[in-house]
């Protein structure tokens, strides 16, 4: 398995409240599209969840406060509760005799949208890699700017290309001042329509460029500089004042730091970071999560209010997840996939037990905005085909403008919600696919943790169990939990200022939907006939078999509290995670599950039907079978 | 650069915007200083332009209309070279009554007003000005009502048309021959409107770049109060954008939803009114009973009416899906129950 670094997110440097004396707690997720609310109080000597609020998140005019739609979602908690947790427009604390206040806040945030990181100097296609890498647990998007220079010099040897250009060979291959001049103009240009919060600007300097991609990317930084200035519509910039809003991160040549410190001469603040290269890439991330923190979450209308409410300063919610997701994978020593699928950013998390960690934070997919961009990547048919019934392109188009148009649109008729739930299939499809393209060795997983509105709210625990299984397609054994409280994003956070209430609220709370174990046989499934015959003693003594054919989902009932032993006997060709006709036994009892003992025998990868007609009965028939 | 209000209209506050066509390949002079106060009419930025009009920043015959229409002084047609020409320049009318607080980097005028502001749920089309003309259509209508004497009408060029109801592909391409800037209307269907612009609204509005897009569209500037659909513009609406008819106003169609930019009407308050120094109205915008909210999706989106109760437990819906919801009387009597994440004010 490969392993990639990952940013620790810093914690809070307020310890203003003391977590050993607190008896209940206020825990927000700031989202883009929603804010949620979570009270947290002692029954019975254990931490459990007592109530839960949500209202639209409020960072854009007329509220441009993220405050308010905090406030509006502990108004719930207030409405259901009794107590009262806002007094003056700020959280009362500690808790008070009559039971009005808590004694801790601790917030997430994840709204504000991504840093947007352009990647500058001589950007080959390895280092460009490299620093997609970088960003891999971060809200961050990405683009390139390959100084001219480089792309020019490149151009004499055609064999070489330059990331993100097509490949550029002029007359014999070298271009001409005015082509350069062109290519400027319009990269400044680019620079100024990105927006940019961060650039890295990284390249050696070696041969034959030398260090002319690095001085390029600093001309480019001071001019466009000037022009961020004035887009922000700020008063003409002095020269040499620092351009708030774009931070410069150099991992380029160490031996040029001071030359493109003196180059930008204060138009950006610089930091050095080692030169981007697969050993730095936790430091670049680090600094780049920094970044994100200092140029997007701080500067959250109401951010400060926010942080003064707090006992810990407010983090980045993947921050929070991924220690939750870690602890977890070490905890009960398995491989762990966690999946939240939100408006506008969809997560995929996996932790292994020998501390293994491959974060993916894929900014701009999701079940809110972010399903325009998800139609721009997959197209309609591919949103289509998870669908039981026929739909037209404009439809599915009208919808996505909808969800952009009103971001808290829910879905309330059963068309909208499959349309939203194959989106999240798509969701989750690509960023998986993007975290594939750095770790071919997909490892197995031995738990699915799943969160995010779009599955947390569910009607049913079918649909949520369909989602995960047709857009991860896990092969072999595994179990699949849902976090319906939507809190599992929110005790990493909890954890590292208050971590008995975290274990606790975890155990007791937040991943209690067991969705069920799910057995994928894999291999040359041959439609029509026996993929696998499951044998099952249930803990009473009743046994029982079931034999599974290939293309269908079979549910055998394993209820909650329920354990069986489980004896797997898969056709000659087909595997159960031993190799192809290996019986399987499982060592121990496995647990049911809301939904039960869940057999895919649908085959990996995933095929649905070509003719329309027979996809969609076959969705049926897998939805009917899973109670979906 | 518009700054989104996330309300449909505001009758009066104090804003700044900035006048500036947009895109990126345009050289601009400011022709105020800051401190100096400005008339709508008034040229505030001369605008040079560097290659041919397929880039879409070229001067437009719209444009030189409004400026050679405008009734008041101070506002000139600049040095036009001939046509064909590489090079153009366009002086550009503030478009808003008030003072020049700021001169940006790149060039642009920020000019402090006290205005009524009608935000859109969707629009496109770069930052135009331009006086304000009920479509002919509606003021025949008008007239009608005040029993007139009728006079064939015909659409003013340079105008940035109102018309209070939905707009169809028809309407809009009698709009551009006509030579209008702008129109403001209730709603239009998905399928006219990107017949119209002839783009993916999808990609439009999902842009990263949308300065860039938006200057390669059909020029004539888009604001539509309802979004996309039949849907009628409320009477308050209406209402406010009748009354200002002869107004000079600021539009701009600018819908980038990664950038939270969504289309707006700016209108510099008369003389008399702004005068009278009025606190900003900003309406209530807390769902409460009583309150006057639409549908914003669903099956009835669109819906108007009146909320007359909150549930205390989440409801079911037929999705299944369980959500906090309300009651609402819509106007014609029936009940509705919808969730509150589903509705918005409007009134």
């Amino acid at each position: 398995m490969s392993i990639y670094p990952y940013p620790e997110g810093g914690q809070g440097k307020l310890q203003q409240q003391n977590p050993a004396a607190a008896s209940s707690l206020l825990v927000a997720d700031c989202g883009s599209v929603f804010t949620k609310v979570s009270l947290f109080g002692l029954v019975e000597g254990q931490y459990r969840l007592m109530a839960r609020g949500e209202a639209p998140t409020t960072i854009a005019p007329p509220q441009d406060d993220i405050t308010t739609g905090v406030i509006q979602a502990i108004n719930v908690i207030e409405f259901i509760t009794g107590r009262r947790f806002v007094e003056d427009g700020r959280i009362i604390s500690p808790e008070r005799a009559n039971g009005h206040g808590v004694d801790m806040f601790i917030a997430t945030l994840s709204a504000g949208g991504p840093l947007r990181l352009v990647v500058l100097g001589a950007v080959s296609n390895s280092l460009q890699t490299l620093a997609e890498q970088a960003i891999f647990g971060l809200y961050a998007e990405m683009d390139t700017i390959a100084a001219p220079s480089y792309q020019a010099t490149l151009a004499k040897t055609p064999e070489q290309v330059v990331a993100g250009q097509p490949a550029t060979v002029g007359n014999n291959g070298v271009w001409s001042q005015d082509r350069i001049a062109l290519e400027w103009e319009r990269q400044i240009n680019r620079f100024l329509e990105l927006q940019p919060h961060a650039a890295l600007i990284v390249g050696m300097a070696e041969p034959p460029t030398g260090p002319l991609p690095l001085q390029d990317a600093c001309q480019l930084l001071v001019k466009a500089a000037h022009g961020l200035n004035g887009q922000n519509g700020a008063s003409m910039a002095a020269p040499g004042t620092s351009n708030e809003q774009c931070s410069v991160l150099y991992a380029g040549a160490p031996q040029y730091v001071e030359a493109v410190r003196r180059m930008i001469n204060g138009a950006m603040d610089v930091t050095r970071v080692d030169p981007l290269s697969p050993q730095s890439l936790s430091s670049i991330g680090t600094a780049l999560g920094t970044m994100h923190e200092r140029n997007v979450i701080n500067r959250l209308p109401g951010y400060e209010r926010l942080q003064s409410w707090s006992g810990s300063t407010p983090i980045a919610t993947a921050t929070s997840l991924s220690s939750l997701v870690r602890f977890l994978a070490q905890h009960y020593a398995m491989n762990v996939t966690a999946i939240d699928v939100g408006g506008t950013t969809t997560t995929v998390m996996l932790a292994g037990e020998r501390g293994e960690f491959i974060p993916v934070v894929n900014s701009g997919i999701g079940v809110g905005p972010g399903m325009a961009e998800i139609l721009q990547q997959v197209g309609w048919q591919r949103i289509a085909r998870w669908l039981p019934f026929t739909i037209a392109e404009d439809e599915i188009r009208q919808f996505v403008l909808n969800h952009m148009l009103h971001p808290h649109t829910i879905p309330t008729d059963s068309r909208g919600l499959q349309i939203s739930q194959a989106f999240a299939r798509e969701a989750i499809i690509l960023t998986v696919d993007a975290m594939k393209k750095y770790t071919p060795q997909w490892p197995g997983t031995d738990l699915v943790l799943a969160t995010g509105g779009i599955l947390a709210h569910s009607p049913k625990y079918g649909q949520a169990a369909m989602m995960l299984l047709d857009a991860l397609q896990p092969r072999g054994v595994t179990s699949l939990v849902l976090d319906r409280t939507q809190l599992i994003t929110q005790l990493g956070a909890v954890a590292s200022v208050a971590p008995v209430p975290a274990v606790q609220v975890n155990e007791n709370d937040a991943v209690t939907h067991r969705i069920g174990t799910c057995v994928i046989p894999f291999g040359g499934l041959q439609p029509g006939k026996l993929a696998v015959r499951v044998g099952i003693e249930y803990s009473n003594g009743r046994q029982m078999n079931v034999d599974v054919m290939a293309g269908s989902i079979e549910v055998v009932p394993l209820r909650v509290n329920e354990q069986a032993l489980l004896t797997l006997f898969p056709a000659p060709t087909v595997d159960v995670g031993l190799g192809p006709g290996e019986r399987a036994r499982a060592a121990e009892e496995i647990d049911g599950g809301l939904v039960g003992l869940i057999i895919d025998a649908r085959g990996r990868p995933l095929v649905l039907p070509a003719n329309e007609a027979e996809r969609q009965a076959r969705l049926l028939q897998w939805a009917q079978a899973l109670g979906a | 650069m518009t700054y989104p209000l996330g309300l449909p209209v505001i009758p009066q506050m104090l804003v700044r915007r900035e006048r500036w066509l947009g895109g990126y390949k345009v050289q601009s002079s400011p022709l105020v200083y800051p401190g100096q106060e400005v008339l709508p009419d008034q040229p505030v930025l001369r605008i040079e332009y560097e290659g041919q009009r397929d880039q879409g920043l070229a001067f437009e015959p719209q444009q030189a209309a409004f400026l050679s229409s405008l009734p008041s002084t101070g506002s000139e047609r600049s040095d036009l070279p001939p046509a064909g020409s590489a090079s153009k320049v366009e002086r550009l009318p503030a478009g808003l009554r008030g003072r020049v607080v700021d001169i940006t980097a790149r060039g642009g005028v920020v000019i402090e007003t006290q205005a009524a502001i009608v935000q859109g749920m969707i629009g496109a089309g770069r930052q135009v000005a331009g006086v304000m003309a009920l479509w002919p259509h509606y003021a025949s209508a008008q007239r009608a009502q005040t029993q007139s004497a009728q006079r064939p009408q015909v659409i003013p060029p340079g105008a940035i048309l109102i018309v209070p109801g939905p707009l169809d592909f028809h309407m809009l391409s009698q709009a551009v021959h006509s030579g209008v800037v702008g129109v403001v209307a209730s709603s239009i269907s998905l399928h006219d409107l990107e017949g119209f612009l002839r783009t993916d609204l999808i990609q439009l509005i999902n842009s990263k770049d949308s300065e860039q897009i938006q200057a390669q569209l059909t020029p004539l500037t888009l604001l539509l109060t309802e979004g996309l659909g039949t849907f009628a513009m409320p009477a308050h609406v209406t209402d406010l954008l009748t009354g200002y008819q002869g107004s000079i106003a600021l539009l701009s169609g600018t819908t980038a939803v990664r950038q939270g930019l969504f289309p707006e009407l700016v209108i510099s308050l008369p003389v008399k009114e702004a005068q009278k120094e009025l606190p900003a109205l900003h309406p209530d915008v807390t769902l409460r009973l009583g309150a006057r909210v639409r549908v914003s999706g669903g099956e009835c989106e669109g819906a108007i009416g009146v909320i007359d109760h909150f549930f205390l437990y989440p409801q079911v819906f037929p999705s299944g899906i369980r959500a906090r919801a309300v009651r609402l009387k819509l106007e014609n009597g029936t009940v509705l129950i919808v969730p509150t994440t589903l509705i918005e004010r409007c009134g």
